[in-house]
C-alpha cells in the first residue's frame, strides 16, 4: 500500500492539512453546483419580493421558531400534492433568507397556507388555536395581537436585503413606510401596494401595524404568487 | 506562580473584546445587542481581574507549595 | 512523592481547565435534559406554553438542542480532548493558563448568550446554527483559540506519533470551524442591531445549512466523541485498540464520506434530483466507516470482557458504541429516499437523532466521565458503583422508552398522511394524525423523565465522589507541591 499514514501521523500540520482538504472534496462537488447551475431555480412568472409588511411578518415567524413545527415544502410526493398543493419549486424560495423549509411536521405545511383560511380565522386562530381546532398542540400567540409592529428599521431591513440579493427597487424602498401602513389598513388605497406587489392581501388592521397584522400578510401570501396554470413542466424542469 | 507570556497576550485581547461590548451596549437599536454588550464588558472586566488576582496570589501559592502545604 | 523532583522534569499537565468542562458539562446535562423534558410535556399538553412568548415551544427548542449539543457535548468534549492531547503528546495545554481559561469562560459566555437570545426571540433559524450573527463571530474567536491551543499543544508533543484519538478531535475542530464559518454568513441590519439576513437564499440557502447540519452531526457528534472512544475505552478496558489499521481507513473514509451526505435532509424537495442522489449514495457508503469504528470500539475489549461486569462506567461506553452501531444503520437507511419519503417531518427523525444523542453521544460521555472525574480529582474510586448501575438501567430504559415511542409515533404519522381511502381520497385530515400520536408523545416524556433521574443520580454520585471522606486517596499517594491547577504526569 504506497499509502502511508504515518505522513499525517507524525506531522500536526500535514494532519491539519489533509483534513481540510479531505473534508472539502464533498462540499465543493455538491454545494457549488447548486449556486452555478442556471435551471437550478427556475424561470417562472409571479415571483415578487415580500412586500415590507410581508416581509417584517416574515421576520416574526422566524422570530417565533415557527419553523420548528411547521415545514414550507409540499414534497413531490402524490399525497402531499393533494393535501397540500402543488408541490414546492425552488423558485418560489428564491427571495428567502434564510430558507423556511423546516425538517417536522408537528403541525401540517405552511408553504400553500396563503387563501386557504380567511385572514379573520387566521387572526382567531393564531390568538387561541384550541378554539378552533381544540386537538391542535400550537402555543396561543395572543401577544402579538398587543404588540405593535417595530418599524423603524423597515428601510434598513430591506436595503440589507438587496445588499444580500434581494432585487427590491429603489422606489419599493422609499415607499416602505406607507406601503406598511396601507397593506394594514383596509380603507386606504391599494392600487400603488398592489402595482408594486401583485396579490398583496390587505389584513384587517387600521394602518398602524401590530406583530400578528405583519404575520398575517405574511401568511396569507405563502405559495400564492407563482400562477402554476401559466407554467409547463418543461419550464420546472431543473 | 510565574507569569505567563500567554497572560500578556490574551490580557489585552480580552480587554479589547471588553471595549467592543461597551460600545456595542452604548449604541445598541435592540434589546439583545444591549443585553450582549454589557455581558460582554461585564465578562471582560471580570475575566481581566481574575488574571490580575491570579498572578498576585500565584506569589503565595508558590511559597506555601515549597512548604509543602499540600495539593491546592 | 519527593523523588518526582529529581526525575526527569515532569509535564505539568493542565488538569484545572479540564476539571472546569467536566463540572460545566455535567450543569448543561441536567439544563438540557430538564428543557428537553419540559418541551416533551409541550407537546403532550400545548396549554403548558402558557401563552408566554419566551416559554413557547419555537422559542425552547434551539435551547434544548444547544444546551445538549454545544453545552453539555461541547464542554464534555472539550474538555476531555484538552484531557487526552496533554497525556497522550505527554505535553502541556499551549499558550499557558491564561488561553486555556479564556477558552473556558470564552466557551460557556458562549452558550448563556445564545441562549438568553432565543427567549428574547433572537434567532436565525438555522437549525442548530440558530445564535445571531454577533454571537456567531464571538464564538468563531473562542473556537480559533480552541485550535490554537489543541494545534499548538499537539506540536509541542514529546511523543513521535500522533495517537488516533487526536486525529478525530482534531478533524472535529477545523471541520466545525469551516462549517460554522461557511454557514452563518450574514449581513446585520446595521453594526448595532442583532437582527441579521442570511447571504444565501431559498435551495441555496438549504443546501448550505444541510452541509452545516448533517456535519455538525457527522463532525461535532461523532468525529469528537470517536475520539472520547479511542483514549477512554482503550484506557478503561486496559487494552491496545483493536486494530491500528482499521482506525486508519476508518478515520480518513469517515471524514471524507461524511460531507456528502448532507442532502438526504432534503429528499423530494425543491433541490435537484442529481443532489438527492448523490447525498444518498454516500450516506449509504457511510455505514460501512461507522461500522468499522463501532467494531474497532467494541473489539478492544477483546480479552477483557470481564471489566464489563465490574466497572460500570466501561458499560456506558461499550453500550454508546452499541447505539452508534445501531444509529449509524438506521441513518443510511433513512437517507434512502423511498424510506425518507414516509419518515420525512415525522417523529421517526426525533427518535433516530435522540438514539445517536442520548444512546450514544450522553453514554460515551457517562463513560469517560465516570473514568475521568477520580482521576482528576485525585480520589480512589467512584463513590458508589452501585448508583452507576442505577443510572445505567434506568437511562437505558429511558432510550428505550423514547426512541420505541418515537418509532411507533413516526410511523403512524408517516402512514397515515399518505393513507387514502377505498374512494381514493386522503383517509385523514392532518389533526388526527396528532391525535394518534398523542399517547407516545407521554411514553417519550416518561422516556425522558428516566434519562433526566439517571443524570441526577450521576451528579449526586459524582459530587460525593469528590466530597466524601470515603473516597479519599491515603496523604502519601496524593501528587502534591505542585502549583494549582498543575499535575505532574506521574501514573501515567
Amino acid at each position: 500500500m504506497a499509502f502511508r499514514n504515518e505522513f499525517f501521523e507524525k506531522n500536526a500540520i500535514f494532519l491539519l492539512v489533509g483534513t481540510l482538504l479531505t473534508v472539502a472534496v464533498g462540499g465543493i462537488v455538491e454545494v457549488v453546483p447548486v449556486f452555478t447551475v442556471e435551471t437550478t431555480v427556475e424561470k417562472v412568472q409571479g415571483m415578487r419580493p415580500y412586500s415590507p409588511l410581508e416581509s417584517r411578518g416574515r421576520d416574526i415567524y422566524v422570530r417565533e421558531g415557527c419553523y420548528t413545527c411547521h415545514s414550507q415544502q409540499v414534497r413531490t410526493l402524490r399525497d402531499e400534492v393533494e393535501r397540500y398543493g402543488h408541490y414546492s419549486i425552488a423558485a418560489e424560495s428564491m427571495y428567502d433568507h434564510p430558507f423556511q423549509w423546516g425538517s417536522k411536521r408537528i403541525g401540517p405545511d405552511l408553504a400553500r397556507v396563503g387563501g386557504k383560511y380567511s385572514s379573520d380565522w387566521q387572526y382567531a386562530h393564531l390568538k387561541n388555536p384550541q378554539e378552533l381546532v381544540p386537538e391542535s398542540l400550537m402555543p396561543r400567540y395572543a401577544f402579538l395581537a398587543e404588540t405593535p409592529l417595530q418599524t423603524y428599521d423597515t428601510v434598513a431591513r430591506m436595503k440589507t436585503l438587496r445588499m444580500v440579493g434581494v432585487p427590491y427597487t429603489d422606489e419599493q424602498i422609499t415607499s416602505a413606510e406607507s406601503d406598511l401602513r396601507t397593506q394594514s389598513d383596509p380603507t386606504a388605497d391599494q392600487t400603488k401596494l398592489l402595482a408594486r406587489y401583485p396579490k398583496a392581501v390587505t389584513v384587517p388592521g387600521n394602518g398602524t401595524p401590530t406583530e400578528m397584522d405583519a404575520l398575517v400578510a405574511y401568511l396569507q401570501m405563502l405559495g400564492t404568487l407563482v400562477n402554476f396554470a401559466d407554467t409547463n413542466t418543461e419550464r420546472l424542469r431543473q | 506562580m510565574q507569569s505567563e507570556v500567554g497572560d500578556w497576550i490574551v490580557g489585552p485581547f480580552v480587554a479589547i473584546l471588553g471595549l467592543i461590548g461597551l460600545i456595542l451596549f452604548g449604541r445598541a437599536n435592540d434589546g439583545e445587542m444591549t443585553v450582549f454588550g454589557a455581558a460582554l464588558a461585564l465578562f471582560a472586566i471580570v475575566f481581566i481581574f481574575s488574571l490580575i488576582k491570579r498572578r498576585f496570589d500565584g506569589g503565595h501559592a508558590v511559597q506555601a507549595a515549597a512548604k509543602g502545604a499540600g495539593h491546592e | 512523592m519527593s523523588d518526582a523532583f529529581a526525575a526527569p522534569r515532569p509535564v505539568m499537565y493542565n488538569e484545572d481547565v479540564v476539571k472546569k468542562f467536566i463540572i460545566a458539562a455535567m450543569f448543561w446535562a441536567i439544563v438540557a435534559f430538564l428543557v428537553g423534558v419540559y418541551l416533551a410535556a409541550e407537546l403532550a399538553w400545548p396549554s403548558l406554553n402558557f401563552g408566554l412568548s419566551w416559554i413557547n415551544f419555537g422559542r425552547l427548542r434551539p435551547v434544548h438542542t444547544s444546551a445538549a449539543i454545544f453545552a453539555f457535548g461541547g464542554s464534555a468534549l472539550i474538555g476531555t480532548s484538552l484531557y487526552i492531547v496533554q497525556r497522550t503528546c505527554r505535553a502541556r495545554l499551549f499558550g499557558g493558563r491564561a488561553l486555556a481559561d479564556f477558552l473556558f469562560w470564552g466557551y460557556q459566555f458562549f452558550i448563556v448568550m445564545a441562549a438568553l437570545s432565543y427567549v428574547m426571540g433572537y434567532s436565525q433559524s438555522k437549525e442548530y446554527a440558530e445564535p445571531e450573527w454577533h454571537i456567531d463571530l464571538f464564538l468563531t474567536v473562542v473556537w480559533v483559540v480552541y485550535l490554537l491551543i489543541f494545534l499548538g499543544t499537539l506540536l509541542k508533543r514529546q511523543e513521535e506519533h500522533i495517537y488516533v484519538a487526536n486525529w478525530f478531535l482534531l478533524a472535529f475542530i477545523v471541520t466545525v470551524a469551516m462549517l460554522h464559518i461557511g454557514n452563518n454568513a450574514a449581513v446585520p441590519i446595521s453594526l448595532f442591531s442583532a437582527k441579521s439576513y442570511i447571504v444565501y437564499s431559498g435551495v441555496q440557502d438549504a443546501i448550505v445549512q444541510w452541509w452545516y447540519g448533517h456535519n455538525a452531526v457527522g463532525f461535532f457528534l461523532t468525529a469528537g466523541f470517536l475520539g472520547m472512544m479511542y483514549y477512554f475505552i482503550p484506557k478503561a478496558a486496559g487494552r491496545p485498540v483493536y486494530s491500528y489499521r482499521l482506525s486508519v481507513v476508518h478515520f480518513w473514509t469517515l471524514i471524507f464520506l461524511y460531507i456528502w451526505a448532507g442532502p438526504h435532509h432534503l429528499h423530494w424537495t425543491s433541490l435537484p434530483d442529481w443532489t438527492q442522489m448523490l447525498g444518498m449514495a454516500f450516506s449509504v457508503m457511510l455505514w460501512m466507516p461507522s461500522w468499522g469504528g463501532m467494531i474497532n470500539g467494541i473489539m478492544t475489549l477483546s480479552g477483557a470482557w470481564d471489566k464489563l461486569r465490574t466497572d460500570p462506567g466501561l458499560r456506558f461506553s461499550v453500550t454508546a458504541v452499541g447505539f452508534y452501531g445501531m444509529s449509524t444503520f438506521e441513518g443510511p437507511l433513512m437517507s434512502v429516499r423511498q424510506v425518507n419519503a414516509l419518515s420525512h417531518y415525522t417523529d421517526w427523525t426525533i427518535g433516530h437523532v435522540h438514539s445517536g444523542a442520548l444512546g450514544w453521544v450522553a453514554f460515551i460521555v457517562f463513560g469517560a466521565i465516570y473514568y475521568i472525574v477520580p482521576v482528576l480529582w485525585q480520589r480512589k474510586a467512584l463513590y458508589s458503583t452501585r448508583l452507576v448501575s442505577w443510572h445505567y438501567w434506568i437511562a437505558t430504559l429511558g432510550i428505550v422508552l423514547y426512541i420505541v415511542s418515537m418509532w411507533v409515533a413516526g410511523i403512524t404519522e408517516g402512514l397515515m398522511w399518505r393513507a387514502y381511502d377505498q374512494y381514493g381520497f386522503l383517509q385523514y385530515s392532518f389533526v388526527e394524525s396528532v391525535v394518534a400520536i398523542h399517547p407516545y408523545m407521554v411514553v417519550r416524556l416518561l422516556g425522558g423523565l428516566f434519562f433526566l433521574t439517571g443524570g441526577l443520580i450521576m451528579v449526586y454520585n459524582l459530587i460525593q465522589t469528590v466530597k466524601s471522606p470515603t473516597t479519599e486517596l491515603p496523604r502519601e499517594k496524593l501528587q502534591s507541591g505542585y502549583p494549582a491547577g498543575a499535575v505532574p504526569a506521574a501514573g501515567e
